[in-house]
C-alpha cells in the first residue's frame, strides 16, 4: 500500500561531452548508454533516485566484476531498446546497458534483435540502488562471457495506478530532447 | 468463391443446430460423425475439425443479412485461406509486418495466393498493402 | 508540546489533511493535461475537424485530409470502415442530434447503426463530446450487441502453475464466466498453462471459451492446435508510428483476422486509450480520437469484436480529467459500430475501492458483451496481466452489487462444496492428462493443495525445468486439442472429454465467428445474430428475472425468515 519512495544520498553528477563515441575494442567492455535528457534536464528517476546515485551503483557493480566501462549518450532516440542497442553495438564486448531518465533500464546484446534483450527492468518505480548495482554486476558478467542468474525483479500490481501516467508524461518530456546526431562519449564525475 | 447453391438466412443460425445437414468437415464428414468414439478410433483427426470454404460462405451470407458487410468480406477471405497450410499462413502474416518485405516480395506472395491457392481476394489485399507500404515507407530496404 | 509557538503556515498541516493524505486515493497518480503531446482524454486542439468528400463512390477527403495526405490508418478506415454511400447524409446530421438518437430508447439500435456507419473518426468524437456518462450508459444499454451481458476471467499464476490455472478456471466457469484467459511469466510454459486453462474451464462448465495471451504468431499457433478456443491479444494502435512499433499494420492485422476465421476460431482485436501517448507518439491528438481510429480499423478488418477500455494503459486516462468518461466513450463507440465489446475493467486502476467501483459501474450498470476482460479469478498477486480492477477477493462484493441493483454482471454465488468439487475434479483431470502425455507427475498432495488454495503461495512448488521440458514436448510432438480429448477419456474423464470435443466441433460450423458469440448452457452458440439486443426503453430488453434472478438473490450470508437461527 505504501508508495515506493527511495531516500538516497545525493551524488552530484557532472557529464562532460568528449566527442563522438567510437567503436569499443576491449573485449570485457560494458557500455552504459544514457537517454537524451539523463543527468541534464532530468536529475532524478521517477521515484526520485538521483541520477548520480544510479550511475554510481551501476559503475560499482561493473567494477566489482572487474570489467571495463564506458559511458555514452544517445541523442537520436528516447526509446529504451534503441538507446540500449546503440550502446551494445558500440561496446567492445557487445554488451550495453540502456538507462532512461525515469530509470527504466535494459541489458542488451548486439547480436540480439533490437526488440529483444538479455534482461529488461520495465518498472522504473521498483528499481532501487541495490537493483542498479546488481544490473551493473550482471552486465559485467555477460561482458566476460558468463551467464549470470537474472537480477530478481520485484512485481507490484499497484505500480500502474500510481506511476503509469507520470511515466507517460516523463517519456514525452524526454522526447523533446531528441535530436539527430551520433552518440557522444561522456566523461562522468560523481561527487560525494 | 464457392460454387455451391444453398443459401441461408439469419433464421438458420446457429447452423450447427438448425442446419447441420449443410455442414461438412474438409473430408466430407457430418457433425454427427464427430463423436468421441470416432475420435478415440482416430477416424476423426485434427484435420476434420476445420471449417470449409462452403461453410464460411454460408456464414458470410448470414453476416450480410445482419448488415455486417465487413465481416462477410473477412469470412470470404477466410474461405480462401482454408487452402493455405498453417505454416505458410504464419509466414505470409510475418511477411506483411512492417519492414519485413520488399515490394517485389509482397507482389510475389500475391501471385502465389492467386495462382497456387485460388485466393484472389487475399491477393488483392496483399497488393494493396504493397502499394500503401510503398507510399508510407513500411517496406523493407531493397537488398 | 512544550512551548507555545505560532504555527508555521508554510509547513503545519491540519489533522484533517493528515487523514485525507492517508486515504488510498492519494496513492494514485494524477497528472495535468498536456494536449501538445496528446496527454488529454477527449479534447485536444490538434484533433481534426469532421469533414467528408466522396467522389465516384470513394472517400477522397476525410477529417480535413485528402487521399494523398492519408496515413495508413486514414486510408484503411476510409476504404473499409466508412459506408461511402451514406456518409454525406450521416455527416450532415448535427452531432447533438446523433447523440440524441443514441440516448433516446425509441430510436431503434438498427437506425443508429445505419447512421453511424457513415461517420468519420472526428465526427464520432464530436458526438461523444456532447454526452455525459449517464447518457453514454443509456446509449450503451441499447447499443450492446448481444441481448445478455456476460463476463470474462483471467486465470494466471505467479509461478505459471498449470494446476492452479486449471482449478481457478473450473471455479470461474462454475461462477459464471463465459470466457477465461491466461498469460505467462515464463512464455515457454504456455502449452502447459493453456492446457490447464482448457481442461479446468470444461470441468467448470462445458462450452466456456479459453485463450492464451501471447505474441501474435505464437497465439495463432496455439489456436491452430486446438489448445485454445478464441483469441484476443491482437493489438492495434491509433497512430502509424505506434502501429509500426507494435510490428503490424492494418493490412497484416486484417490478414491475421482472416487467418483465424479460416480455421473457425473466434477472435477479437484489442486497443485502448492512452497507448499512443504512453509510447510518445500520439501526434498531439486526444486519446479518444486515436482510439476511435482503432475501433474503425477493427470494424474495417471485419473482426466480430474488440477488447477496449484502455486495457493495460488505464493508468494514463485514469490520471487526466474526464479520462474515465473517455474510457466509457470508447466502449460505447465500439458498440455503435456493431462490434462485440469486451470492456476492460481488467487492470489495476486505483488504490481506492470507491474509485475502482465507480469506474466499474460505467460498464456494469448498462451491461456490455463482456463487462470485464477480464476479472481476476486468481488473487491479484498471481495476476500475470499485472493485476485486474477486480479479483477473486471481490466475488462477494460483485454478487452483492448485482443483488442490490438487480443488474446482471454475469456471476453468481456458489456454495463452497460445489466449488471444492470442481477444483478437485479439474486438478485430478490435469493429473490424468499429465500422466497420459508423460508429463512431470502431479502428486495427490498437489491436487489437495490446489483444491483448498487461494493462490500460488499456498501451493507446493513444481520442478519448473522439468515442466518446461514437458511444455517443449507438447510443441515438438504436435499435441492437439483432440489429443487432449483422448487423454481425458483414457484418464477416466469421459464427460470432460465430451465437453472439450463439443467445443472443438464448433469450429466446423463457424457459428462462433459471429458478433459477440459465446456458448450457452445448452451448448449452442448465443450471439448478436440469434440473441440481438432488443432494448427499447423501460419494460423492454434483457432484465434478470425468473431462475436467473433467483440465482442472483443468493449470497454467502442471508437470514432466512423460515429459519432465522440457521
Amino acid at each position: 500500500m505504501s508508495p515506493t519512495t527511495i531516500s538516497a544520498p545525493v551524488h552530484e553528477l557532472r557529464l562532460a561531452e568528449l566527442g563522438p563515441a567510437e567503436q569499443g575494442t576491449r573485449h570485457d567492455e560494458v557500455v552504459v548508454a544514457l537517454s537524451p535528457a539523463f543527468g541534464e534536464f532530468f536529475t532524478r528517476t521517477i521515484v526520485d533516485v538521483p541520477h548520480g546515485s544510479v550511475l554510481r551503483e551501476l559503475f560499482a557493480g561493473v567494477e566489482e566484476e572487474g570489467a571495463s566501462l564506458r559511458v555514452i549518450r544517445v541523442t537520436h532516440s528516447a526509446d529504451l531498446a534503441i538507446v540500449a542497442f546503440t550502446g551494445a553495438k558500440l561496446s567492445g564486448s557487445g554488451i550495453g546497458v540502456g538507462v532512461l531518465s525515469r530509470g527504466t533500464t535494459v541489458i542488451h546484446q548486439r547480436d540480439l534483435p533490437r526488440l529483444s534483450n538479455l534482461e529488461l527492468f520495465p518498472q522504473a518505480p521498483l528499481l532501487d540502488l541495490e537493483t542498479f548495482r546488481a544490473i551493473g554486476r550482471n552486465a559485467a558478467r555477460y561482458a566476460k562471457g558468463e551467464t549470470p542468474q537474472p537480477v530478481p525483479v520485484r512485481n507490484d500490481f499497484m505500480a500502474r495506478p500510481r506511476w503509469q501516467a507520470k511515466a507517460a508524461l516523463l517519456h514525452n518530456k524526454e522526447m523533446e530532447f531528441v535530436r539527430s546526431g551520433k552518440p557522444v562519449q561522456l566523461e562522468v564525475t560523481i561527487g560525494r | 468463391m464457392s460454387d455451391q447453391t444453398s443459401t441461408v438466412t439469419a433464421a438458420d443460425y446457429p447452423l450447427s443446430s438448425r442446419r447441420p445437414e449443410l455442414l461438412r468437415t474438409p473430408s466430407g464428414k457430418t457433425l454427427d460423425e464427430i463423436t468421441l468414439e470416432a475420435v478415440l478410433d482416430k477416424r476423426v483427426t485434427a484435420e476434420d475439425l476445420r471449417i470449409t470454404p462452403d461453410t464460411l460462405e454460408l456464414q458470410a451470407q448470414i453476416a450480410e443479412q445482419t448488415e455486417r458487410p465487413q465481416m462477410a468480406a473477412n469470412l470470404r477471405r477466410a474461405g480462401e485461406l482454408t487452402r493455405v497450410p498453417d505454416e505458410r499462413l504464419l509466414e505470409i502474416y510475418a511477411a506483411l509486418r512492417p519492414g519485413a518485405s520488399t515490394k517485389p516480395q509482397l507482389l510475389s506472395i500475391a501471385q502465389e495466393l492467386e495462382g497456387q491457392y485460388d485466393a484472389p481476394v487475399n491477393a488483392a489485399l496483399v497488393r494493396e498493402a504493397a502499394d500503401v507500404y510503398e507510399r508510407r515507407d513500411c517496406l523493407a530496404a531493397d537488398d | 508540546m512544550t512551548a507555545l509557538r505560532a504555527p508555521d503556515p508554510q509547513t503545519k498541516t491540519s489533522k484533517r489533511t493528515a487523514a485525507l493524505e492517508a486515504r488510498p486515493v492519494n496513492l494514485d497518480g494524477f497528472v495535468d493535461e498536456w494536449p501538445e503531446v496528446g496527454l488529454v482524454a477527449m479534447d485536444s486542439p490538434n484533433d481534426p475537424q469532421p469533414s467528408i468528400r466522396i467522389e465516384d463512390g470513394r472517400v477522397v477527403e476525410m477529417d480535413g485530409r485528402t487521399r494523398e495526405q492519408f496515413d495508413f490508418l486514414d486510408q484503411f478506415i476510409a476504404d473499409t470502415a466508412i459506408d461511402a454511400s451514406s456518409a454525406e447524409r450521416s455527416m450532415a446530421i448535427d452531432a447533438v442530434e446523433i447523440a440524441h438518437m443514441l440516448v433516446d430508447p425509441r430510436t431503434p439500435r438498427e437506425t443508429v447503426l445505419r447512421t453511424v456507419r457513415g461517420l468519420t473518426p472526428a465526427k464520432i468524437l464530436a458526438v461523444m463530446k456532447t454526452m455525459n456518462v449517464v447518457e453514454m450508459m443509456m446509449a450503451m444499454q441499447k447499443m450492446r450487441a448481444r441481448r445478455t451481458p456476460s463476463n470474462q476471467a483471467h486465470c494466471t499464476s505467479a509461478r505459471d502453475n498449470p494446476l492452479q490455472v486449471a482449478a481457478d478456471a473450473a471455479e470461474g466457469a462454475l461462477r459464471g464466466f463465459d470466457e477465461v484467459e491466461t498469460t505467462l511469466g515464463i512464455v515457454r510454459y504456455a502449452p502447459l498453462v493453456a492446457l490447464g486453462l482448457q481442461v479446468g474451464a470444461q470441468v467448470g462448465r462445458g462450452g466456456v471459451l479459453t485463450q492464451c495471451a501471447l505474441e501474435e504468431a505464437t497465439e495463432l499457433r496455439l489456436g491452430l492446435r486446438g489448445l485454445t478456443t478464441y483469441a484476443e491479444t491482437i493489438s492495434i494502435y491509433g497512430t502509424e508510428r505506434v502501429f509500426m512499433d507494435g510490428d503490424d499494420t492494418p493490412w497484416s492485422k486484417a490478414f491475421l483476422a482472416s487467418a483465424y476465421a479460416s480455421r473457425g476460431i473466434k477472435m477479437r482485436f484489442t486497443s485502448g486509450t492512452g497507448s499512443e501517448v504512453q509510447m510518445g507518439s500520439a501526434e498531439g491528438k486526444s486519446m479518444l480520437y486515436l482510439e476511435i481510429r482503432c475501433i474503425l480499423t477493427a470494424k474495417g478488418a471485419g473482426v466480430q469484436g474488440l477488447q477496449n477500455g484502455s486495457i493495460s494503459c488505464i493508468g494514463v486516462p485514469g490520471a487526466v480529467p474526464a479520462g474515465i468518461r473517455a474510457v466509457l466513450a470508447e466502449n460505447l463507440v465500439a458498440s455503435m459500430v456493431d462490434l462485440e465489446v469486451a470492456s476492460g475493467n481488467d487492470q489495476t486502476f486505483s488504490h481506492s475501492d470507491m474509485r475502482r467501483t465507480a469506474r466499474l459501474l460505467m460498464q456494469f450498470l448498462p451491461g456490455t458483451d463482456l463487462i470485464c476482460s477480464g476479472y481476476s479469478a486468481c488473487p491479484n498477486y498471481d495476476n500475470m496481466f499485472a493485476g485486474s480492477n477486480v479479483d477473486c477477493e471481490d466475488y462477494d462484493d460483485w454478487n452483492t452489487i448485482q443483488r442490490d441493483l438487480q443488474v446482471d454482471g454475469g456471476l453468481r454465488h456458489v456454495d463452497e462444496r460445489e466449488i471444492l468439487a470442481v477444483r478437485d475434479k479439474a486438478a485430478r483431470a490435469m493429473q490424468a492428462v499429465f500422466e497420459q502425455f508423460g508429463l512431470p507427475a502431479i502428486s495427490d498432495a498437489e491436487v489437495e493443495a490446489v483444491t483448498y488454495a487461494h493462490g500460488s503461495n499456498d501451493l507446493p512448488p513444481r520442478d519448473v525445468l522439468e515442466d518446461l521440458k514437458g511444455a517443449q514436448m507438447i510443441m515438438d510432438e504436435g499435441i492437439t486439442g483432440l489429443d487432449v480429448v483422448r487423454a481425458l477419456e483414457a484418464g477416466g474423464f469421459r464427460d470432460v472429454a465430451e465437453s472439450l470435443l463439443a467445443l472443438l466441433r464448433q469450429r466446423v460450423g463457424g457459428d462462433l465467428l459471429h458478433t459477440a458469440a459465446i456458448v450457452g448452457r445448452d451448448g449452442e452458440a448465443v450471439s448478436a445474430v440469434n440473441a440481438p439486443n432488443d432494448y427499447a426503453g423501460p419494460g423492454s430488453g434483457y432484465r434478470p428475472e425468473g431462475a436467473r434472478w433467483e440465482e442472483m438473490k443468493r449470497l454467502r450470508h442471508t437470514v432466512s425468515p423460515s429459519n432465522p437461527e440457521a
